[in-house]
């Protein structure tokens, strides 16, 4: 069964080939100044990309560094190189909560002078404060992310306002026999702490002081709790709601037998109903988030591109970011990839295209003015592993004693001492 | 399996014979069923997805109502998945048959010779096995970097070698204990040199350990994910699992599962036609009447 | 090498009380012995060698990678935080739990899967290609596939227990996971038992056969000893897989109702968390813990462990 020695040594060569080969392939071509983006996997961002190229006219040439689809993966990509001093990586593209832990840790190159002016132009308050860490600018907002309340209209004609009356129709429809249901992400991630961060906020309350170093935890988050247990314990909400996210959520509502009323989800959920189920997407209607006394001040989520401390190329790099997140380059987004724009001016009712991908445009706008943001501090991270576990199962909060152990945990997670779950 | 034929064979004996070959057979058929049922059921569930069109990816149903080749179209249209395909063949190729003749060679020292730090090098390489190696990505990932083996083959190919052989070494000196030793010395009387009594004799006995040791560690190099994301950057040196967690669906928030389906399901195929081929040479009762000859 | 174990040391004194001298056979099998391990022993080391020694290192530091310089060494102190976590305990037993139930089923199944693979009259090579297809699959994608099989709103099993979801309940979900875990690994277990089997003399079971003996005492009496090498391998290598397992808990729950394991919460600690130092004990701990089973396993099997044979037989 032993091969000869010829066939042996015919193999040794192909493999050393096949090694040597593969090392040659690796080195790429390094002609004039390389810009390398580190962003999600977005379907049309390479059309963007080849666009600020064009413009570059041959200064510099951006070239698309892929990472992981979930964020978890992206930031676990960059901090390992990153932590390491890792000179490939130029530009970062960094979800909002992660600004604080990488400009703390000095990952990030500050943004002075015109470019921080250009950056911050135009832009609106909510993303941008995502952008800011200890009034220093460390990153150029690139879009940005609301939720909204999705409903069908031939079940409610009149959406709810506030949560007592989404929570009361909920109940009237189901005794009804009808649709009930309200969709929400309650499973142990950071959905969760999203929307829990998002009632405390509709309720005034705050979750830590606002220079990020201690838990505060006051009424308005006490009573934030209290709303979550209430919703989830009363049967009005999907039965695997510790198990739902974004994408469960959506596809509960898509169901041809689902059972659901209100669903609170990203807009990316329009577009996709038209697919999934065009006899409801006809319905389908949206409204602003409920609140408490009014409308609700939702959270804000999206994407930055910050300029690495260790890159090589540090001027070109803010320039290149400043292009890939322009206005025009945020419309384009905005259109083909399903991600609202930062910037103001591209909210513009007259632009027919912009209105056509986004009939929900001006709810939208209207709630970035008045959104609330995650906790900022450098140990985001572990505040949202902590909450996530503390809220889980949403059924078994007890508003007191889940404040005191969520005080007691996020302080410990604030002085960095403490075991994360 | 063959069968005890008694010398005097009685006239219906060869119905009653052939009848009971029947049942044995019949009972084998039905064990058989069973077992592909359990194994390929969830499997069938990933190919009936990719074959659905994205809105029927939540209907309930097992079996696809209209049945679309789309997602494989759509893996293919971009260069990524081929050069995922590519490195992964490669980069397991090259890793399994390395870690294969290296431990076969500690093995045999292990299970034939006396020499001192035997027990450690065991020790040591059950160590390497029980380790959590979420923690050892960090320092190998500097380590690569600093020796220019980040995002390349080697850069794969060595932590594969390492993670492969403590399974390696075990299993195969598992196997070489269980060659009498008869058998090594009745070669070496009749005039064989040590490397020739290792390849007539040994060798094929030692097949059934081989080739099982071939398949695992090949599985475990293709199936890889935790290295395969952490020391690779480009499609240069990316496998197939870390590229199936950059495919995009429609939006942020919605996972492909079609073309991850897709992706899986064609992925799978490169291990059935290697396991199918090695399979063969798990053969049975290969020692039996090697002493008395 | 000499044909004889011994050759005879013709003119040399008695031993005296220190080592005995060493003939040219032995020293000729000591030195082929170190040469044939080298090229594996120094791949090995040279890979992990320092990253083990540097995630044991950190793990007596007090190092958070956002806070560095607050960096600084603790000794055990870290040890004790980790120990005296009441999530640390719970992550412990359900990792505890998983491992015990499915390495079990896992053994049952996966001796008679190989049984079957080994002995079938029908369809031998689709068999057992097909029983190792579970094992090839790439484990997120089979979890994913379990995930949507058994969601409440998209899967063909969810309807299997009732109206409740089943993932969201604690007992139904852990069963979810082990089923999920026996299905994936099963196969390795029974390739690497039907390779043992396939060092069972045909002929001592023929022989065994014609004494009287009934299957199960062929099964017990001379299958079994024969594969007792096979047997601690496969056990060894599985039950160490298992206590580390993330994967289908990660896609199946995210750890919610209390399934998380022990890999997941190093997981959050060392890269979330970014807590070096933390991570790194937990990492050392799951070693400690591994280790104690290996070290159960190794002596309960004692003479077919690997290396317990003296050898030497030249």
């Amino acid at each position: 069964m032993r091969s000869s020695p010829g066939r042996r040594r015919l193999l040794a060569a192909a493999g050393a080939t096949l090694v040597a080969a593969s090392t040659v392939a690796a080195c790429g071509s390094e002609s004039g100044t390389q810009i390398n983006v580190y962003y999600a996997p977005e379907q049309n961002f390479q059309s963007v990309i080849d666009q600020c190229n064009k413009e570059a006219g041959g200064k510099y040439e951006i070239v698309y560094r892929k990472l992981p689809r979930d964020a978890d993966g992206q930031r676990e990509q960059m901090v390992r190189r990153l932590a390491a001093g890792d000179t490939d990586l130029d530009i970062l593209g960094l979800d909002v909560t992660w600004v604080p832990e990488f400009a703390e840790a000095k990952w990030l190159e500050e943004w002075t002078g015109a470019d921080k002016t250009a950056a911050e132009d135009d832009v609106l308050e909510g993303p941008l404060s995502t952008a800011m860490w200890n009034d220093k600018l460390y990153a150029a907002t690139k879009n940005t992310n609301v939720q909204l309340l999705w409903y069908d209209d031939t079940v409610t004609p009149t959406p709810p306002a506030t949560w007592r009356e989404m929570i009361d129709a909920a109940k009237d429809l189901k005794s009804q026999g009808k649709p009930y249901q309200i969709l929400f992400t309650g499973a142990q991630y950071e959905g969760l702490v999203v929307t829990y961060n998002t009632l405390v906020a509709s309720y005034g309350g705050k979750i830590l002081s606002d220079d990020g170093k201690s838990v505060v935890m006051d009424k308005g988050a006490i009573d934030a709790l209290r709303l979550l247990k209430e919703v989830a314990s009363e049967g009005i909400t999907d039965p695997s709601l510790t198990n739902a996210q974004e994408q469960q959520v959506q596809q509960a509502f898509e169901r041809p037998d689902s059972d659901a009323a209100f669903e609170l989800n990203w807009p990316y959920v329009y577009a996709a109903i038209q697919d999934a189920n065009p006899d409801r997407a006809k319905n389908f209607k949206w409204a602003r988030y409920p609140g408490i006394d009014g409308p609700g001040r939702v959270t804000v989520g999206g994407y930055n591109l910050a300029v690495s401390a260790y890159s090589q190329h540090k001027p070109e790099s803010f320039e290149a970011a400043l292009c890939l997140r322009s206005a025009e380059s945020q419309r384009y987004s905005a259109i083909n990839d399903g991600v609202p724009p930062t910037i103001e001016s591209v909210y513009d009712g007259d632009d027919a295209e912009f209105v056509k991908a986004y009939p929900m445009w001006e709810t939208i706008a209207e709630e970035l003015d008045d959104a609330a943001v995650r906790p900022l501090t450098v140990v985001y991270q572990n505040l949202s592993t902590i909450t996530s576990k503390v809220l889980s199962p949403p059924q078994d909060i007890d508003p007191e004693s889940t404040a005191a152990e969520l005080r007691d945990q996020l302080q410990k997670a604030l002085d960095s001492k403490g075991v994360l779950p | 399996m063959t069968q005890v034929t008694p010398t005097f064979i009685p006239q219906d004996a060869g119905k009653a014979k052939s009848r009971k070959e029947t049942a044995r057979k019949a009972r084998w058929t039905v064990v058989d069923v069973v077992i592909v049922a359990y194994a390929l059921i969830p499997v069938l569930w990933t190919l009936s997805l990719s074959f659905k069109t994205a809105e029927a990816q939540t209907d309930k149903s097992f079996f696809p109502s209209e049945w679309t080749f789309q997602n494989y179209k759509d893996i293919f249209t971009t260069n990524e998945f081929i050069r995922a395909l590519v490195n992964s063949i490669g980069i397991a190729i090259i890793a399994t048959v390395i870690a294969v003749v290296l431990g076969t060679m500690a093995a045999y020292a292990i299970a034939r010779l006396d020499f001192p730090g035997k027990q450690l090098l065991v020790g040591v390489s059950l160590l390497i096995a029980m380790f959590p190696q979420v923690s050892l990505v960090s320092p190998l990932f500097e380590m690569e970097r600093q020796l220019g083996l980040f995002d390349t083959w080697p850069g794969l190919i060595l932590p594969y070698i390492t993670f492969a052989l403590p399974l390696a070494i075990y299993t195969l000196s598992a196997f070489f204990r269980e060659i009498p030793w008869e058998l090594e010395k009745a070669a070496k009387m009749d005039g064989a040199t040590p490397a020739q009594a290792f390849r007539r004799v040994i060798a094929p006995l030692a097949a059934p350990g081989v080739f099982t040791t071939a398949i695992l560690v090949f599985i475990f190099c293709w199936n890889d994910f935790l290295f395969a994301i952490s020391l690779t950057s480009t499609e240069a040196s990316r496998t197939v699992p870390a590229a199936l967690s950059f495919f995009t669906g429609a939006s942020q928030f919605e996972a492909p599962t079609g073309t991850i389906s897709a992706a899986a399901v064609v992925i799978t195929i490169p291990i059935i036609i290697f396991v199918l081929f090695f399979q063969r040479r798990i053969v049975a009762g290969l020692t039996s009447g090697a002493v008395k000859g | 090498m000499s044909q004889t174990a011994e050759a005879p040391v013709t003119a040399a004194p008695p031993p005296k009380k220190g080592k005995p001298a060493l003939s040219e056979g032995k020293k000729a099998e000591r030195r082929l012995g170190l040469l044939l391990c080298a090229p594996a022993a120094v791949v090995m080391i040279a890979v992990t060698g320092w990253p083990i020694i540097y995630s044991v290192w950190l793990s007596l530091q007090r190092y958070d990678l956002r806070f560095p310089d607050q960096r600084e060494f603790v000794g055990f102190s870290n040890y004790v935080a980790v120990l005296s976590d009441g999530y640390w305990w719970t992550a412990f037993g359900v990792t505890a739990l998983i491992t015990v139930i499915s390495v079990v089923i896992e053994l049952v199944l996966g001796m008679l899967l190989a049984l079957a693979m080994h002995r079938t009259l029908v369809g031998r090579g689709l068999v057992r290609t097909v029983s190792l297809i579970p094992y090839g699959i790439v484990t997120v994608v089979a979890a994913f596939s379990w995930f949507y099989a058994w969601n409440a709103d998209t899967g063909y099993l969810a309807d299997l227990f009732g109206a409740d979801a089943p993932l969201t309940d604690r007992v139904a979900s852990l069963a979810i996971i082990i089923l999920a875990e026996v299905w994936k690994t099963t196969p390795f277990m029974a390739l690497l038992l039907m390779a043992g089997l396939a060092l069972v003399p045909d002929d001592l079971l023929k022989a065994a056969s014609m004494d009287g003996a009934t299957a199960w005492q062929r099964f017990t009496k001379v299958m079994l000893p024969v594969m007792k090498p096979a047997i601690l391998v496969a056990l060894l290598f599985r039950t160490l897989d298992a206590f580390r397992i993330f994967d289908n808990i990660f896609v199946l729950t995210k750890g919610a109702n209390d399934t998380s394991s022990v890999s997941m919460q190093t997981y959050n600690n060392l890269i979330k968390g970014l807590n070096l130092g933390i991570g790194s004990t937990m990492s050392v701990l799951i070693f400690i813990a591994v280790a104690i089973i290996a070290f159960i396993f190794v002596k309960l099997f004692g003479a077919s462990a690997p290396g317990n044979d003296p050898g030497g037989k030249r």
